[in-house]
């Protein structure tokens, strides 16, 4: 494996540089949008402790987003918060499943969020995380594989707060479990694009940045029912769409209109 | 954020301890500098005057995280959306420190966390005026970051030395968090203040809009204006230092300067430093609007009050389900 | 309907901050379990910190001094000089008159570094 050690040296191979940058926008999109999900659930969790404990993992989440916005600035993309506030739904990468609104009502008037649905939906993107870091940190690619690193650090701690709310809740009350189970079914129907890489992904194999997207999701499915209690018996679809070819839902839309609102009113403005 | 809010409702009938002995000796240790403990024995006075103002304290805490969090996905940056995200986290973990404080002092009634949101939600429970007032732009949040967090921590630092151990352990580690909240908000508002001609405007209009609410802050100065005061026995039992005139005169002296300095003004033509008197000069603000703001007839009470309640009854299943016979781990 | 109140246990939280560093007292929080008490407790208590282990404990686990005896077993005559460096002080002059050093803390805790020069 050739090693690419500099955002200089990628872009002196064209189809390199699709590869690596569109890789690059998938892993920062997701978590942005998976973050700002997760600010919504602020001071609205189960349990004050629990909103304590899972402001961090958004944080650390939306930490990570910006680090892949830089990698992206130095590729040659624009400044991170450009890349993060003026790109409009169709030139987005994220899973479709990752940027649904947390539940019924909304985020500025009656917000009925479902605690079921963030936790399936944790669960099942941190986990994929995991094991999408853990190729992309023995890639070709130096900068990427090092920022992959240095968010495995925190990876363990996420991976572990998901998982054990999806053990207890499955093992608890009827309605816990039928909650729980409603949602896992739901996503068996939503979360295929986020299991994707997109056109680029031969690409991204044969230049070594990372493994097929094959690979991937046959180890996420072997994690995912370890520890659902019924696994539902039907194959994952992406009912929305793909998210890396740009297609998107209104809820993206909302999500975007909510997180440039500031910053869009004044785009001449530092803040 | 903090402070004790008086509504005028309870009735201030003078106080009797049965047990003088006892009474003597804890009023001997808390002037010795000594820390109450949880389980020591305390006078019914001191327990409940505790209850009542670290419960407020801690409820404020987390209907303080509501008005910021409205702009918390709004935040303009990167690092802003970081920042505001830490800083109401951070308030949530003070609700959390706080409400356990409070919890252990009520243990001898049988009162438990459950009870205190459902007298939040009942009104029995009231939180800080500051609370009930809207954010309207992203100023706001900064102006909330700023001044109402400088006003409280002048008021969270005055009870360093509190009597009551747990309490000021709590507010140790509160207050280390608050040197964080108060750099915060004064990069957001610097931002603003040396921005464009709408960033500016927005400042401005947002400092108009908090003043009254900022010199409501701190509480009347005297039991005349609104009909109570509880500020002479927290000073009397050795958990506040000063009175609350005396806090928001230390307020103005601390933040006024600054103010001036951004080039803001303050919608007060009266204001000054009287050099004579050396205190701050300033326009009463209504203690009547004070009072129905605090009875959860402010601007936003209700709304705040719904979103807690919507919070607690939406996740209700999710306590329900982890109560521990019923979860297998 | 069960009460919530089951919900709230509470839990005591230590962690331990260095290497050479004891296990330290925290606060406290309310969990369901011990599992969940130990996933938030780091981020309650320690998320501006370094931390090397965390500990949870049931409060009802725990056996405290009670109130009578924090204050009566803790109390001591204040005439334990002869356990302390405190009593032995005058040594220092005495040392000095015959122009050696004291042996005192800060030397003898220096010594862990002979050898290493």
């Amino acid at each position: 494996m050739k090693l690419v050690e500099t955002a200089e040296q990628a872009k002196q191979d064209p189809s390199y540089l699709k590869a690596v940058t569109e890789l690059i926008y998938q892993l920062a999109d997701d978590d942005f949008i998976i973050s700002f999900r997760g600010s919504e659930w602020l001071g609205l969790a189960p349990h004050i402790e629990e909103d304590v404990a899972y402001s961090s993992i958004t944080q650390n989440t939306m930490g990570h987003a910006v680090m892949f916005y830089e990698l992206l600035e130095q590729l040659g993309e624009g400044k991170a918060d450009v890349l993060a506030h003026e790109r409009q739904p169709k030139d987005r990468k994220n899973g479709c499943y990752l940027e649904k609104r947390n539940g019924e009502g909304a985020y500025h008037g009656e917000p009925y969020f479902d605690w079921a649905l963030a936790v399936v939906r944790n669960y099942f993107y941190e986990t994929f995380k995991q094991i999408k870091l853990e190729a992309i940190s023995d890639g070709s690619y130096k900068p990427l594989a090092n920022v992959a690193k240095k968010a495995l650090m925190e990876q363990t701690y996420h991976l572990a707060h998901w998982k054990m709310w999806m053990k207890q809740l499955q093992k608890s009350t009827d309605e816990a479990q039928e909650r729980m189970e409603l949602r896992i079914v739901e996503a068996w129907d939503e979360f295929g694009d986020v299991l994707e890489l997109g056109d680029c992904a031969e690409d991204m194999q044969r230049h070594a940045i990372i493994t097929s997207s094959e690979e991937l999701k046959g180890k996420w499915l072997q994690e995912v029912t370890n520890t659902i209690t019924n696994v539902p018996n039907k194959p994952l679809k992406q009912i929305y769409g793909n998210g890396r070819n740009g297609e998107h839902t209104v809820d993206l839309e909302q999500a975007l209109e909510t997180f440039a609102e500031v910053y869009n009113s004044d785009k001449t403005a530092i803040w | 954020m903090y402070n004790y809010v008086e509504d005028g409702d309870s009735k201030t009938t003078a106080y009797v301890e049965k047990d003088q002995d006892k009474y003597q000796q804890f009023m001997a240790r808390i002037e010795a500098g000594e820390k109450i403990e949880a389980d020591d024995w305390m006078p019914e006075e001191y327990r409940q005057a505790l209850i009542k103002l670290i419960s407020m304290h801690g409820i404020s805490e987390i209907m303080g995280a509501l008005p910021e969090k409205e702009w918390t996905p709004k935040a303009p940056t990167l690092r802003r959306k970081l920042g505001i995200m830490a800083k109401v986290q951070d308030e949530m973990g003070h609700g959390q420190l706080l409400l356990r404080v409070a919890e252990d002092l009520m243990k001898p009634y049988g009162k438990t966390r459950e009870d205190l949101i459902e007298d939040l939600l009942s009104g029995d429970l009231k939180f800080h005026n500051v609370f009930h007032m809207p954010t309207k732009t992203w100023a706001d949040a900064g102006m909330v970051g700023w001044l109402v967090d400088g006003a409280a921590i002048m008021s969270q630092t005055n009870m360093l030395d509190a009597s009551y151990g747990p309490y000021q352990r709590a507010l140790q580690r509160i207050c280390q968090e608050e040197v964080f909240h108060a750099q915060h908000g004064e990069a957001i508002i610097m931002a603003l203040a040396e921005g464009t001609e709408y960033q500016r405007d927005i400042l401005q209009e947002s400092l108009n809009r908090w003043w009254p609410a900022l010199l409501m802050f701190f509480g009347p100065s005297t039991a005349a204006t609104t009909g109570s005061s509880k500020q002479d026995i927290m000073i009397k039992y050795r958990v506040r230092k000063s009175t609350n005139e005396e806090l928001r005169q230390a307020f103005l002296d601390k933040y006024l300067p600054r103010v001036f300095s951004l080039g803001l003004t303050v919608p007060d033509e009266t204001v000054h430093y009287d050099k004579e008197k050396q205190q701050w000069i300033y326009e009463q603000p209504n203690w009547d609007e004070f009072k129905q703001i605090i009875r959860n007839k402010g601007p936003k009470s209700k709304e705040r009050l719904r979103l807690r309640e919507i919070a607690y009854e939406n996740n209700r299943w999710v306590r329900q389900a982890l109560v521990p016979k019923t979860v297998e781990s | 309907m069960t009460k919530e109140a089951d919900f709230y246990q509470v839990y005591e939280v230590f962690s331990r901050r260095g290497k050479k560093a004891g296990m330290q007292h925290q606060f406290s929080l309310l969990a369901p379990n011990e599992e969940m008490a130990l996933l938030m407790a780091q981020e309650n208590f320690m998320r501006r910190e370094e931390v090397l282990d965390v500990w949870v404990v049931k409060q009802t686990d725990i056996r405290k001094m009670t109130s009578e005896e924090r204050q009566q077993w803790t109390k001591r005559i204040d005439n334990k000089d002869y356990r302390t460096t405190k009593g032995y002080g005058y040594l220092r002059k005495k040392w000095k008159e015959k122009e050696q050093g004291m042996l005192d803390e800060k030397e003898i805790l220096s010594w862990k570094e002979v050898g290493e020069k």
